[in-house]
């Protein structure tokens, strides 16, 4: 499969990155500041996620609704993000709305109104967002898993405190976006049916002038790590474990992956068939790869009745650890086969893409075809899975239990 | 782009949208039943049978059939509603007949009692986990609430009760019921080559006994009530709010959807300016939901428990207003592009495109190229969508709510 990529640098720290996807009529777009959570100043956390919803309240002129408005009458299926290191606009529409579109964001960019009047509701959506969160118990365990596991604040939840979104006002956040939104790393990533030309003249046009200086590195400080638990009256257990891995720039990568997909890949995957399908303990178990740009590791999740708590977290934690020493030939051609195959699947989604050629941009500065990436997956050898896993044990886990049971965490350390 | 169908001797309707340009295929299953079709004794059999499904066959047991999926590196799923239950998965082309022989034998299911016993737990567990989300909950609520006396108020996971007592002779004379060949359709979307797609189900469904196994319709006007299910653990107020809409066999569906893009949509509609953007309310929106010979608008908020009875009055306040004032022609264009270019987007992936023309064929018996049907939706004027607010009352509603409030 030939694929046709673009990278533009600008000098004022911008990247443009393209990818053409044959065959579609829509284009996606996807805008990643690193203005993420992270960069958010001590005591004020919370203020990247209200200001991405601020940023929406009227731009370039146009108010909230006029905004809106615009977008709408072009069919752009618009949404905004916040992630510990990004504060990310995407936007999907048919490839003639495109060059419109453009030309709204760059208004949202670089003019956004933040206004007081609309300073407040952003602000109170975060807040209930937040009370939001401890009604999904699953999601608030993950989150703060991500917090306990990677340094400070790289990992940090998305919503901050009540205290410091209280600690917030139009002032301070206006002086926040002054500094943080910036293009310096910024990348602009688009997939789909494009004129490049056009659409690279027309980023150097509305973005090219941006200058804002770029953010100073945050300091980190090591994580807490260790077993934590969160007493709730809720009908499941929701356990979630972290160990070490590595990221997507090592060389080690897709060994990591693949390891991932032997795991919990699919249902005849380690985790499916041992948890579940033999054992019944859950209906839902799973294990992903996840990675920063330093950091990586590997997050389990797992639900189930309480009663069936111990078991499955020792069954969970047997299995993370077994696979360092049974691993088959037959399940790593069965994980490559899955990975390959889900890249062309979503090789055919331009958000997807556009979404990935950001990743990879972001991760190592460049972007990898769909035939890189399949051949590199064909070259992983079982030792090279072994090998990996032996560097990389399941041990040293932070782990974050939410539920009514408080359980025997000694076969972490087994 | 092509379509193409055939049918079965035994009844079985295939039909495929053929795109030779597309990278994968998608094939799915979808057979014409849900928990409107059980009665008390067996709630909750159509999900738990879904599940089953996956359990292996006279030749094939339950982790030859996860490991068989997972050797084509399918992306593959089933889900059951209260009408429905489809079973699909997603390769590349050259698994074609390996996919169809593998979802062709699974239809007809061993159900193994040891299989059914370790399932049960399984289903349980699915039961509990979502207990833990407040918004499934309210929504079965409002279902029941809505539709009661109607067989749509059936919940789909059943309840512990239910599933415990549930046997396995009872998941057989289901299947035996609802599971004719007549009341199944084989879908096949993207990158199919059909000579091959037809022969293959031939051989795999042409055996299939067929019955009878019909539903009776019946609309339901909604019960209008007002109620609210106290749970002082939960920190936010879920409200549902349903109102009785097009079936999905009218021709005022697309109307319809317009109608619910205007009113609720996620973002730039009458319930998000007057609710979210405010904050008055985290997530307020609605959605048309067309169901087999009667429909539902579906509005679902949540707030915080102390503005939760303003914002339902500011919801039904705007109800109101649309009937009673309509729309201007802006906000009716922004509709129809939303919509469209959303249909566009899910209609570039096979996995995308193979609910909606599954669905068109199970509630219609029709195919339409999305492009067609673009330009219907196009063709609406605000008449047609007004006709539909005037004969559908937007304000004649059921209100569930579910938190910390004692009412609502």
């Amino acid at each position: 499969m030939s694929q046709v990529f673009h990278t533009e640098e600008f000098a004022n720290g911008l990247t443009l990155v393209a990818e053409s996807v044959a065959d579609v009529s829509s284009t996606a777009l996807t805008i990643s500041l690193p203005a993420g959570v992270r960069f958010d100043p001590s005591g004020r956390i919370g203020s990247a996620t209200v200001l991405a919803e601020w940023c929406f309240r009227g731009a370039g002129g146009r108010d909230t609704r006029g905004l809106n408005d615009a977008l709408d009458a072009l069919g752009c299926d618009h949404g905004e993000s916040v992630s510990g290191r990004h504060m990310v606009f995407s936007a999907t529409q048919l490839a003639r709305n495109l060059p419109s579109v453009l030309e709204i964001y760059a208004d949202v960019l670089r003019r956004p109104m933040l206004a007081d009047e609309t300073f407040a509701p952003s602000r109170d959506l975060v807040a209930q967002d937040l009370e939001a969160l401890e009604d999904e118990p699953a999601r608030k365990a993950m989150m703060q898993l991500r917090e306990k596991f990677y340094p400070d604040p790289l990992g940090r939840g998305i919503y901050g405190t009540s205290e410091s979104l209280a600690a917030l006002t139009a002032e301070s956040l206006r002086s926040h976006a002054s500094t943080s939104m910036s293009p310096q790393g910024a990348i602009i990533s688009v997939a789909g049916k494009f004129d490049y030309d056009q659409l690279r003249d027309m980023i150097g046009e509305y973005l090219g002038d941006w200058s804002t200086p770029a953010l100073q590195p945050v300091e980190l400080t090591p994580p807490q790590r260790g077993v934590n638990y969160i007493a709730k009256e809720s009908a499941q257990m929701h356990i979630t474990l972290a160990h070490k891995t590595v990221t997507i720039a090592d060389d080690q990568y897709y060994a990591a992956r693949l390891a991932a997909t032997v795991l919990s890949g699919g249902m005849s995957s380690r985790l499916f068939t041992e948890v579940r399908e033999k054992r019944g303990l859950v209906y839902h178990v799973s294990c992903s790869y996840n990675s920063l740009k330093d950091h990586a590791g590997m997050f389990t999740y797992a639900g189930m009745v309480p009663a069936k708590a111990q078991e499955t977290l020792e069954v969970t934690v047997g299995e993370l650890r077994r696979i360092a020493v049974d691993v088959t030939a037959e399940e790593l051609t069965k994980a490559k086969t899955q990975l390959k195959s889900s890249l062309v699947m979503q090789g055919e989604s331009t958000g997807a893409r556009a979404g990935a050629i950001a990743a990879d941009y972001y991760h190592l500065k460049r972007l990898r075809s769909l035939s890189e990436i399949a051949n590199a997956i064909d070259a992983v050898t079982i030792e090279q899975v072994k090998d990996h896993l032996k560097q990389f044990p399941a041990r040293d886990f932070v782990m974050l239990a939410i539920g009514p049971e408080q359980l025997d965490t000694s076969c972490l350390n087994a | 782009m092509e379509f193409k169908t055939t049918t079965l001797e035994n009844g079985l309707t295939i039909v495929a949208e053929v795109n030779s340009s597309a990278k994968s295929m998608a094939a799915g299953f979808f057979a014409k039943t849900g928990s409107r079709d059980e009665t008390d004794e067996v709630s909750g059999v159509s999900h738990f049978l879904e599940h089953m499904m996956f359990k292996g066959t006279e030749r094939r047991d339950p982790l030859e059939v996860n490991l068989e999926f997972d050797q084509m590196g399918a992306m593959y799923n089933a889900f059951t509603s209260e009408e429905n239950t489809v079973y699909y998965a997603g390769v590349l082309p050259e698994f074609q007949d390996a996919l169809l022989d593998l979802m062709g034998d699974l239809l007809r299911p061993a159900l193994r009692q040891e299989d059914f016993d370790m399932e049960k737990e399984v289903i349980l567990d699915e039961i509990a986990r979502y207990e833990d989300q407040p918004t499934f909950k309210m929504y079965e609520q409002l279902m029941a609430s809505h539709f009661a006396g109607h067989p749509l108020a059936r919940n789909v996971l059943g309840t512990p009760e239910s599933i415990t007592a549930l046997k396995r002779d009872d998941m057989q004379d289901y299947f035996d019921r609802r599971y004719s060949p007549g009341n199944v359709t084989l879908v096949g979307v993207g990158n199919i080559d059909w000579e091959r797609f037809q022969t293959k189900a031939d051989e795999m469904c042409a055996h299939w006994t067929p019955f009878d196994a019909g539903r009776t319709l019946a609309r339901c006007p909604g019960a209008a009530t007002r109620s609210a299910i106290a749970d002082p653990k939960i920190n936010r107020e879920q409200i549902g709010i349903m109102s009785p809409a097009p079936a999905a066999q009218d021709d005022s569906r697309f109307a319809a959807q317009l109608l619910s893009t205007i009113v609720g949509d996620t973002s730039g509609s009458r319930l998000y300016y007057a609710l979210v953007e405010p904050a008055i309310a985290d997530e307020a929106n609605t959605a048309y939901d067309m169901l087999d010979g009667t429909g539902a608008f579906m509005t679902f908020i949540s707030t915080d428990p102390a503005r939760a009875t303003e914002a339902v009055d500011i919801a039904i306040g705007e109800f109101d207003k649309i009937m009673k004032d309509g729309f201007s022609e802006v906000e009716l264009q922004a509709a129809k592009n939303k919509i469209a270019s959303a249909a566009t987007l899910k209609g570039e992936l096979p996995m995308g495109r193979l609910t909606a023309v599954g669905f068109d064929w199970v509630y219609r018996k029709e195919y339409m190229p999305l492009a067609q049907q673009i330009e219907l939706l196009f063709s609406m004027s605000a008449d047609d969508v007004m006709a539909v607010a005037r004969e559908y009352d937007l304000t004649k509603v059921t209100v569930q709510a579910l938190g910390p409030l004692e009412k609502i």
